[in-house]
């Protein structure tokens, strides 16, 4: 199947946490003929580089070139009928047709569109089109309930509604959520009761697009991150003393959950494959030290970034934890809020939790799991004595942290609890 | 308000206009002595005379003719064919005549012609007294067509089309006559190529006319106990068509049905939604017609009724077409 008109290629959906993606390369030159099925470029998402396929016989016009980060939906080339010549300078010179009018781009994206029976031809609405051009939604993210599976104006204007509500927040590269407004109307969080047999009534409950980012983000996790996980005791004593001595002078105190912020963050600087990815078969390590904090929101789990923690004071971390949980509460926390996070601690201690293993935070390299401190029996000197001890967990992706690394990082970080003078530095 | 009856307000236009200007002259077959077989036009011989209100011969051709003459040498005619059935047996007169005058007498003269005539099924009256010609016309330039809907638009519709210098096909359908209605004020004269938004919505836009406009008027009735919000435009003209009116109400609700009593190939309702989508493409969600199916008229009371786009239709159309119920086998399949 030929293109009959110029059909413009737009950077594809490759993965569902994917908004944006990087042209790594062209496989094939601008006036080049072009088969469907066809490689044509290779797309880096925030997961992987992935070869990219025509969708049809054509010829290619280049549009973006190697090494440009374009969102969604942004052009990235154009199929012209067979026989045509490219504008010079690889597009941009001709009028662009309508998006995702033709065989184009990403149409696995839409099949949603064939499931629903939808024969050839009926794609999009002009209205829906229209809207989804003004509104800038990608049509390819729509569901479609058309009775011939086209993309109807309801479908665009719920695309928009989903975007506006929680999409956003969603393009943190945080497991991150927020809580869903209970009042919304929409499908997700909306409960359908139905009739069951032995496990009584079951209702069902849709997802919001954060919690089915959470969902295949930690799905993603377990299935492709090999981890192993480190326990520590550490005697807490210091770091409770201190904290009762920092009440009388700062407002607010910091909490131990700051310390161990402030320590993870000092640590990090010295254990550069800790504040690190592994990415496609390359290790990245980070400038920045940017601690996540798991906070429990509603229905979902949220992860604001404390930036920079290892040059904030401890006092400047007590007021950005404190700042960043009241806007997880209120709701109002914002994608900038949740992204760029190297490193995560996730801190139940608060539930009486001893001790636990976290969920790696792809594709970062580590997750620290923090317990609860408690007076336990410990031995000083020969001698038993009552100890205030708190057990952390690291939980390591393999591919970059080896066992002797994370062991390091956790020994150099209950030293700094344990002599915590250095947190005030 | 007082209330009116279809037929009579049609009376009460002509015997305004007999009254009002001594040119108007009325006449056709069994019109004056018997008063017209729907009845309408009973008493106005009596009170204008026979020598402008008179019956003819059973010949269209002939009445057209007459009528055509009449009006280029002065009088302002208005006549009826019984049955809209029988309106291709005057068309070389409307047609080529008088439709054309006004444009090949290098506008010396116009053409001031009213044809009444009645149309439309549901009345039993089987496949050669039930059909609706508005196509017939549709393609004629100078010929103007007013399809009315209630009695208060028959009676300013036919008092305009009366005073219009132009040929005007008026028709008028037999399911109405017996209609009651609103009046108009005293001496209303409205517009000729003016529709209406009878009933405002939001979710969907039905365009009609004439017998239709009530179906379409009782299926949003019933489509709101679905949430669905229908408005229903009269058109009221079938000939200019205001598409404006129609434009302007679907750029709010991005969907449109129309509906049309008449064959599905050939008919007016084509040209609502091609014209739309000239010129409104980037505001449409769904358009579609209801129409009758490309098949004669059937005589069988139950087939009849089946055949026609009653609010039933509308309603299980619209339903369908949103989604709100599943594909039903269609009635009308064309050929």
């Amino acid at each position: 199947m030929s293109v009959a008109q110029a059909v413009e290629v737009v950077m594809p959906r490759l993965s569902d946490s994917m908004e944006e993606g990087t042209i790594v390369r062209w496989l094939k030159r601008s006036g080049q003929s072009v088969s469907r099925g066809e490689a044509i470029a290779e797309i880096e998402t925030d997961k992987a580089t992935m070869e990219f396929e025509a969708e049809a016989d054509g010829v290619l016009e280049i549009v973006a070139q190697e090494g440009d980060t374009l969102p969604l939906g942004s052009p990235i080339a154009r199929l012209l009928p067979p026989g045509s010549t490219p504008a010079a300078g690889g597009g941009g010179a001709t009028a662009a047709p309508e998006p995702s009018g033709g065989p184009s781009a990403g149409d696995a994206g839409r099949a949603g569109a064939a499931a629903n029976g939808a024969s050839s031809g009926a794609r999009a609405t002009p209205v829906a089109r229209r809207l989804a051009r003004d509104l800038g939604i990608d049509l390819r993210a729509v569901t479609p309930s058309g009775r011939r599976g086209q993309i109807m104006k309801a479908d665009v204007l719920a695309a928009a509604a989903a975007r506006d509500r929680d999409g956003d927040r969603a393009a943190a590269p945080a497991p991150a959520a927020a809580s869903e407004s209970a009042s919304a109307g929409a499908r997700p969080g909306a409960a359908a009761v139905e009739p069951s047999g032995a496990k009584g009534e079951v209702t069902v409950i849709e997802l919001s697009r954060l919690q089915r980012t959470v969902a295949s983000r930690m799905s993603e996790s377990r299935a492709t991150v090999p981890d192993f996980t480190l326990e520590v005791d550490i005697d807490m004593g210091a770091c409770v003393d201190l904290r009762e001595r920092l009440k009388e002078h700062a407002d607010p105190a910091p909490s131990l959950n700051d310390m161990v912020v402030k320590a993870c963050a000092l640590t990090l600087r010295d254990h550069p494959n800790v504040n690190a990815a592994y990415r496609d078969g390359r290790f990245e390590r980070y400038g920045r030290v940017n601690v996540g904090v798991a906070v429990a929101g509603e229905d979902a789990l949220i992860v604001p970034v404390v930036r920079d923690a290892d040059r904030k004071s401890l006092g400047e971390i007590a007021r950005s934890t404190r700042e960043l949980a009241r806007r997880v509460r209120e709701g109002t926390i914002e994608p900038p809020d949740l992204a760029g996070g190297t490193f995560t601690v996730s801190n139940l201690g608060m539930f009486g939790i001893t001790r636990f293993a976290a969920v790696i935070n792809p594709p970062q390299a580590a997750i620290l799991a923090v317990g609860a401190v408690e007076e336990r029996p410990v031995v000083r000197d020969g001698r038993i004595a009552v100890g205030r001890l708190m057990t952390v967990s690291l939980s390591s992706d393999h591919r970059i942290l080896y066992g002797a690394d994370a062991a390091r990082f956790l020994a150099d970080l209950r030293a700094r609890l344990e002599a915590p003078l250095t947190l005030l530095l | 308000m007082s209330e009116i009856e279809f037929r009579d307000a049609i009376k009460q236009a002509l015997d305004e206009e007999l009254a009002r200007d001594e040119r108007v002259v009325f006449f056709g077959e069994d019109v004056a002595a018997a008063g017209g077989v729907f009845a309408v036009t009973g008493g106005l011989q009596e009170a204008h005379g026979p020598r402008r209100v008179f019956d003819t011969p059973i010949s269209e051709l002939a009445i057209a003719g007459a009528a055509f003459g009449a009006a280029v040498t002065g009088l302002r005619p208005v006549v009826e064919i019984m049955f809209g059935d029988f309106l291709h047996l005057p068309m070389d007169s409307l047609v080529n005549q008088s439709a054309k005058y006004w444009f090949i007498s290098n506008e010396q003269a116009s053409v001031p012609l009213v044809v009444r005539s009645a149309v439309g099924a549901g009345g039993r009256f089987g496949a050669i007294h039930s059909q609706m010609p508005v196509p017939w016309f549709q393609g004629v330039p100078g010929i103007k067509i007013v399809c009315p809907a209630t009695p208060r638009d028959a009676k300013g519709l036919l008092k305009a089309a009366i005073r219009d210098d132009n040929p005007v096909l008026f028709l008028e359908h037999k399911r109405l006559y017996s209609m009651k209605g609103p009046a108009g004020e005293p001496g209303e004269v409205l517009p000729i190529g003016k529709a209406e938004v009878v009933r405002p919505g939001d979710d969907l836009t039905i365009a009609t006319a004439m017998k239709s406009v009530h179906d379409a008027l009782a299926a949003a009735e019933e489509l709101q106990g679905d949430g669905v919000s229908a408005e229903v435009v009269d058109l009221k003209t079938l000939r200019p068509l205001d598409l404006a009116t129609v434009r302007e109400s679907v750029v709010r609700t991005n969907r449109l049905l129309v509906v049309e009593e008449g064959p599905h190939t050939g008919g007016w309702s084509g040209a609502v939604l091609g014209q739309l989508a000239e010129d409104a493409l980037e505001h449409l969600d769904d358009v579609w017609r209801l129409t009758t199916a490309d098949a004669p008229i059937p005589y069988s009371p139950p087939l009849e009724d089946a055949f026609l786009p009653t609010a039933e239709r509308i309603v299980a159309s619209v339903r369908e077409r949103l989604g709100l119920a599943a594909p039903s086998n269609p009635v009308t399949s064309t050929v």
